[in-house]
């Protein structure tokens, strides 16, 4: 009788487990365009400038109890880049720095998360300019009534991707660390 | 001090700040002249980083410069120049004075409004004035090279009547911003 008891309350508590892992499964999210923002601040001549993607899609899988089986997959189109500065975009799309017209695009996906004391870390890979490196990111996420919100940021080397050909090179001028930040509004994937 | 006699020379410090800005102000023209025709990069950047931190650095020794001579008024012009000689001499230190401003702000303005937040040497970053506009950042280029061309010809002017003072008039003008020279008594 008392083992029996002891069967039923285990299988309450496996049963109560796997509600609590259905109730929670992986929520499949998309930034909403106008709303979200993914800028990038470089240091040029000692102080910081900052320029905006203004066209990305980023497919955002996360739960804070999945997060192995959570993913990201952010893909943008670096002709959108903005530094409120035509001269300065026109040459960061050209061959010397972005050089867009062989690589349009970038790719960013995580391959792993673990949590943190201020919200969370992703391992991932970044995309840029024909060369893919190891980019970690950390980020908050914050449910919100309509979807969520992932705010976060990242820091690379420009010149491991190969962003400044020529002069660009040098670091005299602009810095070779850029900082990364985002702020993604979240609706659920219909 | 009221047993002072009254001043014949600007003082020391008048001086210094006066020749470390001239010299500045012809670095600035420099600059300008020779990053305006390049095309946007490493060097051009670099070009302007040091315009903008010379720029910054009028712009203090300018707010010293107008503090030391509230403290230490400078000595008189001579006695015998005329009514309109010392209208036009007291027009143009204002109209220094004037630019001295002017020329550092408008292109911390014009920084600003083209999202080039203006660097000190590397050491620290002015905050940006206004948010980027492009409209505003054209109408400030446009105030700061009118401004510039209006500091040549008075600086060219001012030479000219610093000249004349010593050549023509021999009197001690010139002299009294001179370091390391006397002032004959040319009044």
């Amino acid at each position: 009788m008392r083992r029996a008891a002891i069967s039923l309350a285990m299988l309450c508590m496996a049963s109560a487990a796997s509600v609590g892992r259905a109730a929670s499964p992986v929520q499949s999210y998309t930034a909403d365009p106008p709303a979200s923002r993914l800028d990038f601040i470089g240091i040029q001549a000692g102080a910081e400038f900052k320029g905006t993607f203004r066209k990305f899609t980023a497919a955002i899988d996360f739960s804070p109890d999945a997060l192995a089986s959570s993913h990201f997959d952010v893909q943008i189109d670096l002709n959108s880049l903005d530094t409120m500065d035509d001269d300065r975009d026109t040459t960061m799309r050209g061959p010397d720095i972005f050089d867009i017209a062989h690589f349009p695009a970038s790719h960013y996906v995580t391959r792993s998360f673990t949590k943190t004391p201020a919200g969370y870390s992703a391992a991932g890979t970044l995309s840029l300019h024909g060369v893919t490196k190891e980019v970690p990111i950390d980020f908050v996420f914050v449910s919100t009534p309509g979807g969520a919100k992932l705010e976060g940021t990242a820091k690379l080397n420009r010149l491991e991707f190969g962003v400044g050909q020529g002069d660009w090179k040098s670091t005299e001028s602009v810095k070779d660390v850029v900082k990364v930040a985002f702020s993604l509004i979240l609706k659920p994937k219909a | 001090m009221p047993t002072q006699e009254p001043r014949t020379r600007f003082t020391a410090v008048a001086q210094l700040l006066h020749w470390i800005i001239a010299t500045l102000i012809v670095t600035q023209f420099a600059l300008a002249w020779t990053a305006r025709d390049l095309p946007l990069g490493t060097h051009k950047l670099a070009l302007l980083a040091w315009h903008k931190s010379f720029g910054m650095t009028v712009l203090m020794l300018a707010i010293i410069r107008v503090v030391w001579r509230r403290a230490n008024p400078p000595p008189e012009l001579p006695a015998g120049m005329t009514p309109f000689e010392r209208t036009l001499a007291r027009a143009t230190h204002i109209a220094f004075y004037a630019l001295l401003f002017a020329m550092p702000v408008t292109g911390w303005l014009m920084s600003s409004a083209k999202n080039y937040s203006v660097s000190w040497f590397g050491l620290f970053t002015w905050p940006d004035l206004i948010a980027q506009n492009k409209t505003a950042f054209e109408a400030l280029k446009t105030t700061h090279d009118y401004l510039s061309g209006v500091l040549l010809v008075i600086a060219v002017f001012h030479i000219l009547a610093a000249l004349k003072h010593h050549f023509w008039n021999k009197d001690d003008v010139l002299l009294r911003m001179l370091p390391f020279t006397k002032s004959k008594r040319g009044s």
